[in-house]
């Protein structure tokens, strides 16, 4: 018997590069999201709250390298999708998050 | 790898900079969607740290930002030239709480929300409440001179600001201690005072003594709806005319409110132009003066009525809800109309007096309808503070243009109507040209030159924030 592991779609069939396209370009930067982070407050930087996650995962997306602030942004997430229920442009960060992991190993 | 980043990481230590081309762009931008580009992103820690930065930029003539939590929507933070941002985001200490005195003492880079979670601990709070209260910093809401919700009884951030210390952009970093921690103080020309609303182009803040003052002990919350937008406008007439002291008067006319409840799923159905009230009162009072505000309502010709016997009712009745979701409000619409697309959203901030309120609203739909903007408005009528907003696609150059437009016309009908084109949001690089209008209206062009004239002698070489205010 095989396990076959089913990818995430949204709810527009994107998924991958096209996805993070699409959910990223939702994201007015209004930091709304980045008092309920729980490792913003620990992090070096903007890239360890959720905002800087989106616009990280954007980068990633349209660009065609990485940096090591990528990564320590993109992994540092829990991905515990507190940011989900505050964000005004109802952006699932969580999977955008994961989609850019994803991104980020096939590289 | 940049060579002032480089240099910088010497004078200060690796770990208070940042020079990875991506974390470096997540501080070149603002919500208003501009973008710059710099060399590096400096994370002070102490006043300084500041000194060693701004004193590095006076010598190698760079451009320096100062930042806080860039929630800036008129380009006031934005890198708009190469240069370095001086981020505060690390200074957030409160230094001292003094309940006997009414001051705190604190670091620019408190986040406003944390620090009425420490005073609420006391009895207290400080009344500046921006949209983004939750995000803004204290540094922020000072250089742009932030207000709020509460503004019609509280004021703006220069009403609580006693003291500076300030950081020169001068040869030695010179740091300055600029006001009082009293009450009272009289100390020659009030260059604390300068420096809020100022927009980090004159000095960087590194801490700040700030008034407090009590919580009120009730405050009591009447939400309602009006079929005519003139029939709200008298029961605003009627509660000032009883002079009743309001905490909060918001507005927003009924499209917007109608899309707010829809997109919010709320339980509430807005069936006209939102007016929510809330007045402060001892706890004896409160049903009284909720009868009051609800027969003022009612003899108004409010459609519908909601009340609340306290802030903690009002919440769990979410009848502040609509109002605080003028901006998702927005965010939403924008999706459904540009989906996929980059968009930029421009969110104005004109105050007109209360009493051309109808002139205002009517004028804004004449834009809207010109313009072809699907406009969301709301906004503090006790203060006459108005925050229309639209949005439209990032890589469409034509309606770009048509929306700088309709964003200079929206500040020319607040200065035709004696209003004024920035009520607490700053002037940055979007309202520059609407600036030189208002004072040109006045008669006050020659204030422009004055201002010009102060920033020289606080910034000789114009290094700090260039390009912004005038």
């Amino acid at each position: 018997m095989s396990c076959v592991q089913q990818e995430e779609t949204s709810s527009t069939g994107l998924r991958g590069r096209e996805f993070l396209i699409v959910e990223t370009s939702k994201c007015i930067y209004c930091g709304f999201c980045e008092p309920v982070c729980p490792t913003l407050p620990h992090g070096r930087h903007r890239g360890y709250g959720p905002r800087g996650r989106v616009f990280i995962a954007r980068l990633v997306a349209l660009e065609d390298f990485y940096t090591d602030g990528d990564e320590e942004s993109l992994y540092s997430c829990l991905l515990c999708g507190a940011c989900n229920e505050v964000c005004p442009a109802r952006i699932d960060i969580v999977r955008v998050v994961r989609e850019a992991r994803s991104l980020l190993v096939t590289r | 790898m940049s060579g002032i980043g480089e240099d910088l990481k010497r004078v200060l230590g690796g770990s208070k900079v940042e020079t990875d081309p991506h974390v470096i762009r997540l501080y070149s931008r603002e919500p208003s969607g501009l973008e710059g580009m710099v060399e590096a992103v400096v994370f002070a820690e102490s006043a300084s740290d500041v000194s060693k930065v701004l004193s590095y930029a006076y010598e190698k003539e760079i451009y320096i930002y100062p930042q806080g939590s860039s929630t800036d929507l008129v380009g006031g933070a934005y890198p708009e030239r190469p240069g370095v941002v001086l981020s505060l985001e690390r200074m957030r200490r409160i230094k001292e709480i003094s309940v006997l005195d009414s001051i705190v003492v604190v670091e620019p880079g408190i986040r406003l929300w944390n620090l009425n979670e420490e005073l609420s601990k006391h009895g207290y709070m400080f009344p500046i409440d921006p949209g983004s209260v939750k995000v803004a910093t204290v540094g922020g809401a000072i250089n742009t001179g932030a207000g709020g919700m509460r503004g019609a009884r509280y004021g703006t951030m220069r009403d609580w600001v006693l003291g500076l210390t300030l950081v020169l952009p001068d040869s030695e970093g010179t740091i300055l201690r600029l006001g009082c921690r009293t009450l009272k103080c009289r100390q020659g020309y009030d260059l604390a005072r300068l420096m809020v609303g100022s927009e980090g182009t004159l000095g960087v803040v590194v801490e700040a003594v700030l008034k407090i003052t009590p919580l009120p002990e009730n405050v009591v919350v009447v939400l309602s709806f009006f079929p005519r937008l003139e029939d709200l406008v008298e029961a605003v007439i009627d509660i000032k005319s009883r002079a009743m002291d309001t905490l909060l008067m918001e507005f927003m006319d009924a499209d917007s409110a109608r899309l707010a409840a829809e997109t919010l799923g709320a339980s509430i159905r807005p069936d006209g132009h939102m007016l929510l009230v809330g007045v402060p009162v001892n706890r004896e009072a409160s049903e009284r003066v909720l009868g009051e505000l609800r027969s003022i309502m009612a003899g108004a010709k409010a459609s519908s009525i909601y009340t609340a016997r306290s802030m903690e009712e009002a919440e769990e009745k979410k009848l502040l809800e609509i109002r605080r979701s003028l901006f998702a409000t927005q965010a939403i619409l924008t999706q459904r109309q540009f989906q996929g697309r980059k968009v930029m959203m421009l969110m104005e901030d004109i105050a007109v007096p209360p009493s051309r309120l109808l002139d205002a609203v009517k004028m804004l739909r004449e834009l809207e309808e010109r313009y072809g903007f699907k406009t969301v408005l709301g906004g503090h009528i006790g203060d006459g503070n108005l925050h229309p907003t639209i949005s439209y696609p990032a890589d469409d150059e034509d309606a770009k243009r048509r929306a700088l437009e309709w964003y200079y016309e929206v500040m020319k009908l607040a200065v035709e109507l004696g209003g004024t084109v920035s009520a607490e949001h700053g002037i940055g690089v979007l309202k520059k040209k609407a600036l030189e209008l208002e004072l040109e209206r006045i008669g006050s062009r020659r204030a422009l030159e004055l201002m010009r004239g102060i920033k020289k002698v606080f910034d000789p070489k114009g290094i700090l924030n260039p390009g912004k205010v005038i």
